[in-house]
């Protein structure tokens, strides 16, 4: 009876009666004060209804209630998720992770391997798809798939990855790669899914794995190069995405590696690289002459200059022989080995 | 002679008016764009689309006695937008101030939904005592971004919708950056589903936070209304304090916070030259459709734009080779000008009140890059591009480049289909103001279409 009039009394009484209710605050869950809710929705993004449930499951106390919030979002996120399962997903975000770009490149892992990932991750409406939260979870999960994957020998570099073993994967922040923290790519998502309220999905993701060619032959060396198109500021995320392997094969190799004007031509020889394959219809690497959806039968425009009118294959051809990679009659030089293009909202066969 | 040259003007105008042909059918393919291109044989059910729709219903006539505007709904998806819309509908319908849309017909869903018509503007109306709205939905935003570019659907103001139960969502930032993207100055909120919560002292919280989050992002948070109610208490015709009366009261903040656009004849003078006569006796006449404003005769004006610009009086006015007093927004007129050779004019110019704008060299734009099935480009195009731009009666060199600071701005490219800030240098200046739309064509065919947001550079 008491409890019952505290609670539905204005503060004014509530004051009055603030030893009667402080003796009652043991036994039943208290009115959260809008300060406290307020604050908890600023540490957390719950809802209000979420947020006010935290405090009175919890005496108002913001350091359990945000204990209780993260263990009711699994809860919740289950429930929300399952809500909203029906509904479909258009929008969203491609996003990649490189962790090595291969030999002598900038973020390069044990002398020269590559190891990458690409994911979409899709929501309902571009809203959230533009959201930082939504933004950081693509770019932790595509981080995260980089990580877990062990390199296997297979006849393609980029690899489907399973979604099932990511799902079940612990999340890797990319920012901060020590934390622990116990939720798996699966939960995160739901997370999300709770705290915006859409359905968050993970549609597919590959990744690139490969120890350095280096130890069969000094002469030969692998690369990545990525392009994302249309990201939100300068995030690692965007519409369209691509990804390719290239493949440098010279006697020369090591010695111009070391160059570090050769390595600046490389990587910006890589990007463009990777925007032609994203910005032309692109669909394979090589082909019958004629057929523009072939990387190399397509005008280099996205190199410029005196390329801009060559085929792929000529250009880079020239650019091995000018960079001093190959003498006049050599095999060898640079080559696209292979390469993922995704856009968002893709109907994946 | 005069009267001969008039007419001309008014042939030309037909002339002319292939390019608005252009411009609508350029319109009629933004929205077809939107159309999935794997949802079949649409000609079919477009066709059977426009069937069902018919022509305007033999009982409504529409009036234009009261202001119009154009409205929206922004907010999350379970917050309630079309329920509200339909509420709007239902509690005005009782005064005879609009036809009720109910959910079904407001959702046009699965089918529209499949071939991706998600803006529907116009689609839903309603009038208030002062005004008549058009009502938009607003799903998302890079088709909302393009629309407004093209100019398919242009939002005067918007209601945001926000639950009660859930509060201001993450992704609420990014409804109020799209409003302000899209020019919005003010909005109106409303606090959908108070009936749904226990504790109304939380409608408080959600009211503070709401503020806070408005001026954050540039809106006046302290005098924004906020509103709140119950839309589905209002569409099922219960709780009529919280349901209809709380519907009256947002159509009434919103008459009373949003402002109407002004209307083009109370906008200065402004007519696009699109021919240029000289008829002896008489001197030198201009026609053009008159854009908006109205002009007198005897009225001084100013000549503006291609590196010529002065001011003369306009002496004549004729219309259908009648003389007249005075010529406004939507006439087809000539303008007979005091005092100035033929070689001083040309298609391109424009004729204005003094001072009303200005020529422009160099500014920046949000330009959409239609895409191959809109009839666009094939490939991107990188920093430097140079299409030519057409702007009223205008069409002029430009070079596309990037804003100052943009990082790696010589390898950045715009594919078909982007929506991009781009940075407009013209080769000659041409009369522009921000919110003046043009169209960007090469080799032919429009490649894009764009909006100037802010200008650089004067002549």
């Amino acid at each position: 009876m008491i409890a019952q009039f505290v609670r539905s009394s204005k503060p004014f009484h509530a004051s009055r009666l603030s030893r009667v209710g402080q003796s009652c605050y043991s036994t039943t869950p208290s009115k959260p004060s809008l300060q406290h809710v307020a604050q908890l929705r600023k540490l957390t993004e719950v809802s209000i209804s979420k947020a006010r449930e935290a405090l009175s499951q919890t005496n108002n106390d913001i350091q359990q209630a945000l204990e209780w919030v993260k263990n009711d979002l699994a809860a919740s996120g289950i429930k929300k998720a399952a809500n909203v399962q029906s509904r479909e997903t258009r929008e969203g975000l491609v996003s990649v992770c490189m962790l090595s770009g291969g030999s002598r490149g900038k973020t390069s892992l044990g002398g020269g391997g590559i190891r990458a990932a690409m994911i979409e991750l899709n929501c309902e409406t571009d809203f959230v798809g533009r959201n930082v939260l939504f933004g950081q979870l693509a770019a932790d999960i595509a981080h995260t798939a980089a990580f877990i994957t062990e390199p296997t020998d297979s006849s393609t570099i980029i690899r489907s990855c399973s979604l099932d073993v990511l799902n079940d994967a612990p999340l890797l922040s990319q920012n901060n790669p020590s934390s622990h923290s116990p939720s798996t790519v699966s939960s995160s998502i739901r997370d999300l899914i709770a705290k915006v309220g859409e359905k968050v999905s993970l549609k597919r993701a590959v990744t690139v794995v490969q120890n350095p060619l280096s130890g069969q032959s000094p002469n030969l060396g692998l690369r990545l190069a990525s392009y994302l198109h249309g990201s939100v500021g300068s995030a690692p995320h965007g519409r369209i995405g691509s990804l390719a392997v290239l493949a440098l094969q010279s006697p020369e190799l090591a010695r111009r590696l070391e160059s570090e004007t050769f390595v600046k031509d490389l990587e910006r020889l890589e990007r463009a690289l990777a925007r032609q394959i994203t910005g032309f219809d692109t669909r394979s690497i090589k082909s019958s002459d004629g057929d523009e959806t072939a990387l190399y039968n397509q005008p280099f425009m996205m190199l410029g200059g005196e390329s801009a009118n060559k085929p792929v294959r000529m250009a880079i051809e020239n650019w091995s022989k000018q960079q001093g990679l190959v003498r006049d009659d050599e095999e060898g030089g640079i080559e696209v080995l292979e390469f993922a293009k995704w856009s968002v909202g893709d109907i994946v066969g | 002679m005069f009267r001969l040259a008039a007419q001309r003007g008014i042939a030309n105008k037909f002339a002319g008016s292939s390019r608005a042909l252009r411009a609508s059918s350029l319109y009629a393919r933004c929205r077809c764009s939107t159309w999935k291109p794997t949802s079949g044989p649409f000609l079919p059910s477009a066709a059977s689309w426009g069937n069902r729709r018919g022509y305007a219903e033999a009982a409504g006539k529409f009036s234009r006695e009261k202001p119009h505007m154009n409205i929206g709904t922004i907010g999350h998806v379970d917050h309630g937008k079309t329920t509200l819309t339909a509420a709007i509908t239902k509690v005005l319908s009782d005064k005879g101030a609009a036809k009720f849309t109910d959910y079904s017909q407001i959702d046009k869903a699965p089918e529209e939904k499949a071939r991706g018509i998600t803006i529907n503007s116009a689609h839903v109306e309603y009038e208030s005592d002062g005004r008549h709205y058009g009502h938009i939905d607003c799903p998302g935003h890079a088709d909302y971004i393009k629309n407004m570019i093209t100019g398919a659907a242009q939002m005067d103001g918007a209601i945001i919708v926000v639950s009660a139960t859930d509060g201001q969502m993450p992704q609420t930032r990014e409804h109020l950056l799209l409003a302000r993207q899209v020019g919005i100055k003010k909005l109106v909120v409303f606090i959908n589903k108070v009936d749904m919560i226990q504790d109304p002292e939380m409608l408080e919280l959600v009211d503070m936070e709401m503020r806070d989050l408005l001026s954050t992002y540039n809106f006046d948070g302290e005098n924004t209304p906020i509103i709140m109610g119950s839309a589905l208490a209002a569409l099922e015709g219960r709780d009529d304090s919280v349901g209809k009366e709380k519907i009256l009261s947002l159509v009434q903040a919103c008459d009373e916070w949003l402002d109407v656009p002004p209307r083009d004849l109370e906008k200065p003078f402004l007519m696009p030259i699109e021919d240029v006569f000289s008829i002896s006796g008489r001197g030198t006449v201009a026609t053009g459709r008159v854009e908006r404003g109205i002009a007198t005769k005897g009225a001084e004006v100013e000549v503006v734009g291609l590196g010529n610009t002065f001011k003369t009086t306009l002496t004549g006015i004729e219309m259908f080779h009648k003389e007249l007093d005075r010529g406004e927004a939507g006439d087809n007129m000539g303008c007979l000008l005091r005092g100035v050779k033929r070689e001083q004019v040309r298609r391109g110019q424009v004729i204005i009140a003094p001072g009303s704008m200005k020529a422009v060299k160099k500014f920046q734009a949000q330009i959409y890059v239609l895409t191959k099935d809109e009839g666009g480009r094939y490939t991107p195009f990188m920093s430097n591009y140079r299409p030519q731009l057409f702007l009223r009666t205008a069409d002029i060199t430009v070079a596309l480049t990037f804003a100052e600071g943009t990082p790696d701005a010589e390898e950045k490219m715009v594919m078909p289909g982007d929506n991009v800030e781009m940075v407009c240098e013209l080769v000659h200046d041409v009369a522009a103001e921000a919110g003046s739309r043009f169209t960007l064509r090469e080799g032919g065919k429009t490649i894009g279409t764009g909006i100037v947001t802010k200008i650089l550079e004067y002549a």
